[in-house]
């Protein structure tokens, strides 16, 4: 127990680590920006705005919740103070309405289609490599060359091929949104099973590209593993095949758990070009519009969310590592 | 004369490899050993020592085939049994085998105790799990490896506690002929000394009936196994009792491995490998003369062209080379002279 206690803490002062990184970053690249960041954004809004008041309103407004004026590290605790308040300020691109507001119709949408999509297609994934690798054959022949074409797919790529396909061609499922816009969110039947049907494309189209690469990553794991010499051993003291091939996914999905950990926020990345491609109303469409709205509260406030979400990820799955690998456990005691 | 344990006969078998050739790796080679004798089988990396160990068992996967010959274990004669009978009856209960890189044999992310729990499942799916414990944990006991073991994983023992578990593993469910290949290459020679005591110790105990030892080093063999048999090539060059084999050795390839100078027992063990010149043949393609002939220093212009059979001389001796049992020792003895 004390090792993995020792690979826990270990891991747990990393993720702090990265975590006051990531706030770090996030409080100084707006800062780097020459000028004074807040007179750059209103003067910006302010273009579309004729009531001076209104602006010189706003500036001071920001120039207090920022801090502009103030040395660099009250303004550090400042930005901390307000994270921890929820408050991110207005949202410029959708005045009136606050940056937490805005985030928080949006962060459902996305955890609610990203994550089961990424598990789903993890777990899909690894099953079929582990497969190919133990049957080979035709079945491997087959899906070794669909999984090298699909996981190259850029995301935005997958999602157009299933919406021409899908949503334009044969009109199976709808071109966007998260449910029909002629609904109002509740918890009626009609509702529920609109957002059922607009959930299928942006789901199955991250499903697919992630089932690629990991079915590519299994499989070399798992023909590593067929040919590790416990694999004869257990053969010739007479365990069944089945039992044998059950040792072999165990321990060929355990790098695969790592591979999960590291490329993560690749896969949260494509997943979020995908909703933007189905206008879905998660962060991913936020941060588009938050883009093209030059909405710079908003910019930062959805990376920051979503570089937390990475992280926090990450650092689940490797703890969820270290309990199924004994191995972890072993090289920490000592 | 005891019962035979293990008989084999002119059993050959062949690796198919991935261009579709055949490796003939195992090439007519029969062996019997009686009830409470053991036999070393010696020879040169690539000569087929680990082959001819997997082809005892009677249970092939690719890319090794078997090809012909029998193999009977204690009566029963498993070359034409079904491989499902094979593995449920035979393999750990009447044959069992500890695999060359011993180090490894072991699932890195299981305990011990499951993995005992499956091997013995395999053939008795009905055993409980205390039944198991118990069956274990009297094993390791009396082998002199503390039960704790069983409750680790494989990465948390030392190499030689690792090996030693793997012969304890490969015992558990009583066989009657144990082989092993190369135990004790990989470890120091403290731990190489308790392997050797604990495979004595089977044997003198009678947990195992019978036991075939495989190592590259000929001179170690000497304190351990009773015979000794010599492989060159896929082929049996010599066979003899582990005294003879080993100061009297007949074929010129044995003499080789032994090396021209040898202090008997005192420093027996640190006696080099005497590096004979060359390499051995290509087994896709075998000389089809003598196989050894190529690194001879003896050789002779019929060598090159037809090999002799393995021939008896008595006391349970054999070897093959055309050249007689006389004019060898009378070859070797001027060359002792002649070297001082
Ligand atoms: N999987 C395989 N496919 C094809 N040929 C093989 C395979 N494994 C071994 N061989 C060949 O069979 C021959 C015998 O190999 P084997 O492993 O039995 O030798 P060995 O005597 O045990 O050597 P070592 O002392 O290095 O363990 C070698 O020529 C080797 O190249
Ligand atoms: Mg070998």
């Amino acid at each position: 127990m004390k090792g993995y206690r020792n690979y826990f803490m270990n891991k747990l002062a990393w993720f702090f680590v990265t975590l006051v990184a990531a706030f770090i970053l996030n409080f100084i690249l707006p800062r780097l920006m020459p000028g004074d960041p807040v007179a750059a954004i209103v003067s910006r809004l302010a273009q579309g705005m004729s009531n001076t008041t209104g602006v010189q309103a706003i500036y001071e407004q920001y120039a207090e919740q920022f801090g502009t004026n103030k040395p660099m590290l009250e303004q550090f605790f400042l930005y901390m103070k307000n994270i921890f308040r929820g408050d991110f300020g207005f949202s410029f691109s959708q005045y009136p309405r606050t940056v937490a507001d805005v985030i928080k119709s949006s962060i459902l949408w996305t955890i609610a289609l990203q994550f089961p999509a990424i598990i789903v297609g993890w777990i899909i994934g690894n099953t079929l490599g582990a497969l190919a690798a133990y049957r080979r054959g035709t079945f491997d022949k087959i899906l070794m060359p669909v999984s090298i074409f699909v996981s190259n797919l850029p995301a935005f790529g997958m999602a157009i091929i299933m919406l021409v396909i899908f949503a334009v061609t044969f009109k199976w499922f709808p071109t966007s949104g998260g449910y029909g816009f002629d609904l109002i969110p509740n918890f009626s039947w009609r509702f529920i099973w609109s957002v059922i049907v607009h959930y299928q494309l942006p789901f199955w189209s991250i499903v697919l590209i992630t089932i690629g690469g990991q079915a590519i990553g299994m499989r070399a794991m798992s023909i590593y593993e067929l040919n590790a010499d416990y694999v004869k051993y257990s053969r010739f003291l007479g365990i069944k095949d089945r039992k044998i091939v059950g040792y072999v996914f165990r321990n060929a999905m355990l790098p695969q758990i790592t591979g999960l950990a590291l490329s993560i926020g690749t896969m949260v990345g494509g997943a979020l070009v995908a909703e933007i491609i189905f206008s879905y109303p998660g962060l991913g469409s936020t941060i588009l519009t938050a883009v093209l709205g030059q909405d710079y509260p908003l910019i930062s406030a959805t990376t920051l969310i979503i570089t937390l979400m990475v992280l926090t990820a990450n650092f689940l799955l490797e703890i969820f590592y270290g309990i199924l690998d004994p191995r972890i456990k072993a090289a920490q005691a000592d | 004369m005891g019962k035979v344990m293990l008989d084999v006969r002119e059993l050959t078998t062949k690796y198919i490899t991935r261009f579709g050739e055949d490796v003939y790796a195992v090439d007519h080679v029969s062996l019997a050993i009686e009830e409470g004798r053991s036999l070393g089988v010696a020879g040169e990396s690539g000569c087929g020592k680990s082959t001819l160990a997997l082809s005892l068992m009677g249970y092939y996967f690719p890319p090794l085939y078997y090809t012909s010959g029998d193999i009977i274990i204690d009566d029963n004669n498993i070359s034409g049994m079904d491989p499902d009978e094979v593995r449920k009856s035979i393999l750990g209960r009447e044959i069992a085998y500890i695999p060359q890189a011993a180090l490894n044999a072991l699932n890195p992310t299981q305990k011990i105790i499951h993995f005992i729990e499956d091997v013995v499942r395999a053939h008795d799916p009905t055993a409980t799990k205390q039944e198991i414990y118990d069956m274990a944990k009297g094993l390791f006991e009396s082998l002199g490896l503390p039960a704790e073991v069983l409750q680790k994983y494989a990465v948390e023992l030392s190499g030689g506690m690792k090996q030693r578990t793997v012969i304890a593993i490969s015992v558990i469910l009583k066989p009657q002929v144990l082989i092993a290949d190369e135990p004790s290459s990989a470890l120091d020679v403290t731990s190489q000394k308790m392997v050797i005591k604990m495979l004595r110790n089977l044997m003198d105990n009678g947990y195992i009936k019978a036991m075939i030892f495989i190592t590259h080093e000929l001179p170690l063999l000497y304190n351990v196994t009773d015979d000794i048999m010599v492989m060159y090539a896929g082929q049996i060059v010599e066979k003899a009792g582990a005294h003879d084999a080993v100061f009297d050795p007949l074929h010129p390839y044995s003499k080789g491995l032994m090396g021209s100078i040898i202090v008997p027992e005192e420093g027996l063990r640190d006696v080099k490998l005497a590096a004979i010149p060359g390499v051995p043949p290509n087994l896709k393609n075998p000389p089809s003369g003598c196989r050894f002939a190529a690194r001879c220093k003896y050789v002779r212009p019929e060598c090159r062209v037809y090999s002799v059979p393995l021939r008896e001389i008595g006391n349970g001796r054999s070897y093959r080379c055309v050249i007689s049992e006389e004019e060898l020792r009378d070859i070797y003895a001027r060359e002792a002279q002649e070297n001082g």
